[in-house]
């Protein structure tokens, strides 16, 4: 039987063995001293926000909003991960608290609500972190009747048919309302496909349409949705491989599935440490055909870790073209990423801005950059198709894992310009936004925010796009922190 | 002579009977649909429970309006396992990956930790008049 995720949510009585031992090995207590002594000026990356945070009025400390740029920025990540009980112990594994930064008529708001999900609840109630996640062994009173019941829904949110869906990956997606941010419920693209699991990294064709995988081991769902979320296909497809995959990308007639050596190889708990690094395999690229899903092809290439890829797109000639952040392994998701919640530093190297190129004769490689970069993002307009700049945060360093500067890679000129807010600043990923009326690529903010830390506060920053090193055209300034978060997008 | 014995076989038959009255054991369900039918399986021994034969099993014809399953039994500890049936086609559907898409609950209202519920959660005693009220939706 292949090692899935169903088998570690469908229960074997082998596992509470495994539970156990987990649990005991777990060195939760043993990071929180560590912590104790850090005490990292960035720890409020990863801190606890107690409750939901009422819509409010930020202050503009810098420049002036520009013209014409109204929407809202809406932004999920975990931010509650410890409780008297029992506390979470990864990074991955905290509820999920979606913010929105709006920005209207020259002012900016921030209202931000957690997931109110069954996991939440529960958790609330015994007053004890319980659900199993990512790098999180289950608490035996955990009460989990399926992967929604454990779901922090924290990873990202789209808008999508007028709900927001605040996204996971081994589970539903989470509907809310985009005013209240009030949670409605799970959402069953369809009733015989309920449970099913849904990545938090669909790829969004220009006129709306909606991919997405669901992984379970060596078997992959691929969904297919209109743009206000109505299913129009979900079929089965097999991988050559159980590689562990948060993100995959899509040019406008290709899917692009890139299964990195991180291969999951036993039924343990918690789930990271079922996979292993396996770099003598080297890193595959599954490419399959959007309009038959049987019409695939593998593409070999080096050894690389990732968590986060671009949007792909094809040239002319049919070499297929696709950014991503590549890591040395993924040391950060087995072990950096239970120190970073207890603000350890890493002392590894952070990921590093790549493209993938994949001829059509098929022969695939990995182009470098030398540019640390993560979190890449590109113009939704042309998501599938030729473009020039990837935007991604950039200035991690062995010593602070989370990001202080953020980027635009021009693929044209090989040139990265970027923008350092200093080791006062930790900063999220940014968003493209463009300008009103703009068609060129270049016509375009990245809108995102940064945690303050000399402050103690978030703020939240516009930067054109043109003159990104210049630093923000606006500044806001929230009277709260909020944690980093993982993933967002504006609306 | 035979309509002694036919006596004594009716006692033998009856007496039993009416002793099961006494541990009589409804189970009532709170569904979140109208359709279709609650499968129940109750059964009476932990080995049984965790991957052997139901003792009893019934089934609540929700289409119909039923709510309830009833039981007459022995005295004794059981667990229930019950799926809402909902398109009725007399088994309990999966997703693709083998999760349920149907309701399904277990004695006490019982949820599992990554499975079904086990024996420990779901455990009750029959002993006179027993009730519950299931929640499967």
């Amino acid at each position: 039987m292949t090692p899935t995720r169903r088998t570690l949510f469908m229960g074997a009585a082998a596992l509470s063995g495994a539970l156990a031992a987990a649990r005991v090995l777990t060195p939760d207590r043993a990071y929180a001293a560590q912590a104790m002594t850090a005490a990292a000026d960035w720890s409020l990356a990863t801190a606890d926000v107690e409750g939901d945070v009422a819509p409010r009025a930020l202050t503009l400390v810098h420049g002036r909003a520009p013209v014409g740029l109204s929407g809202s920025l809406y932004r999920n990540g975990p931010a509650k991960f410890r409780r008297p009980g029992g506390s979470a112990q990864h990074w991955f594994d905290g509820d999920g608290l979606i913010r929105r930064w709006r920005i209207e008529d020259g002012q900016a708001t921030l209202a931000a609500r957690f997931a109110d999900t069954p996991k939440r609840r529960q958790e609330a109630e015994v007053g004890a972190m319980l659900m199993p996640g990512f790098g999180t062994v289950a608490d035996p009173r955990a009460r989990i009747g399926s992967a929604d019941d454990a779901s922090p829904a924290n990873t990202s949110v789209h808008m999508v048919g007028g709900k927001l869906w605040a996204l996971w990956e081994a589970g539903s997606p989470l509907a809310m309302d985009p005013e209240t941010l009030e949670t409605e419920g799970f959402v069953a693209l369809r009733h015989d496909l309920k449970n099913m699991p849904f990545l938090a990294h669909p790829r969004i064709e220009p006129d709306g349409r909606i991919w997405n995988l669901g992984l379970n081991g060596r078997q992959a769902m691929v969904w297919r949705l209109a743009a206000n979320g109505t299913l129009e296909a979900a079929e089965l497809i097999a991988l050559p491989r159980a590689s562990y995959i948060h993100d995959f990308s899509a040019t406008a007639r290709h899917l692009v599935i890139v299964l990195q050596p991180w291969v999951h190889t036993r039924n343990v708990m918690p789930i990271s440490a079922g996979f292993e690094w396996t770099p003598q395999a080297g890193t595959q690229v599954l490419v399959i055909d959007k309009s038959d899903l049987s019409q695939r092809r593998i593409y070999e290439l080096p050894p690389f870790g990732f968590f986060h890829a671009g949007d792909a797109w094809e040239e002319a000639d049919g070499t297929i073209r696709l950014d991503l952040s590549a890591h040395k392994d993924m040391d950060f998701a087995a072990r950096g990423a239970h120190e970073v919640l207890n603000g350890v530093p890493l002392g590894q190297d952070p990921a590093e801005l790549a493209m993938v190129v994949l001829e059509p004769g098929g022969r695939g490689r990995l182009e470098r950059t030398g540019v640390v970069g993560e979190f890449p993002r590109s113009d939704p307009r042309r998501a599938g198709l030729a473009r020039r700049f990837s935007l991604h945060t950039t200035g991690e360093r062995a010593d602070r894992p989370l990001a202080s500067a953020v980027a635009v890679t021009d693929w044209t000129s090989g040139r990265t310009r970027s923008f350092d807010f200093g080791p006062g600043h930790v900063t999220d990923e940014m968003v493209y936004v463009p300008k009103p009326g703009g068609v060129h690529e270049a016509e375009a903010w990245l809108i995102g925010p940064t945690i303050n830390l000399a402050a103690g506060v978030s703020e939240l920053h516009v930067l054109d796009l043109m003159q990104v090193e210049d630093g923000p055209v606006a500044t806001w300034r929230a009277d709260v922190a909020l944690p980093a978060a993982f993933h967002g997008n504006w609306a | 002579m035979i309509r002694t014995l036919a006596v004594a076989a009716l006692l033998a038959f009856a007496a039993p009977a009416f002793a099961q009255t006494e541990n009589r054991l409804t189970l009532t369900f709170e569904t979140g649909a109208e359709t279709g039918a609650v499968l129940v399986a109750l059964y009476d021994a932990e080995a049984a429970y965790e991957g052997g034969q139901p003792t009893r099993v019934a089934r609540v014809d929700v289409a119909a309006g039923q709510r309830e399953a009833v039981f007459d039994l022995p005295a004794g500890a059981y667990g229930m396992k019950a799926v809402h049936d909902l398109n009725g086609n007399g088994k309990m559907d999966v997703n693709p990956f083998g999760m349920p898409t149907e309701p399904y609950a277990f004695s006490n209202n019982a949820v599992g930790n990554m499975g079904p519920a086990r024996w420990d959660r779901a455990r009750f005693e029959v002993s006179g008049a027993t009730a519950q009220t299931i929640r499967i939706r």
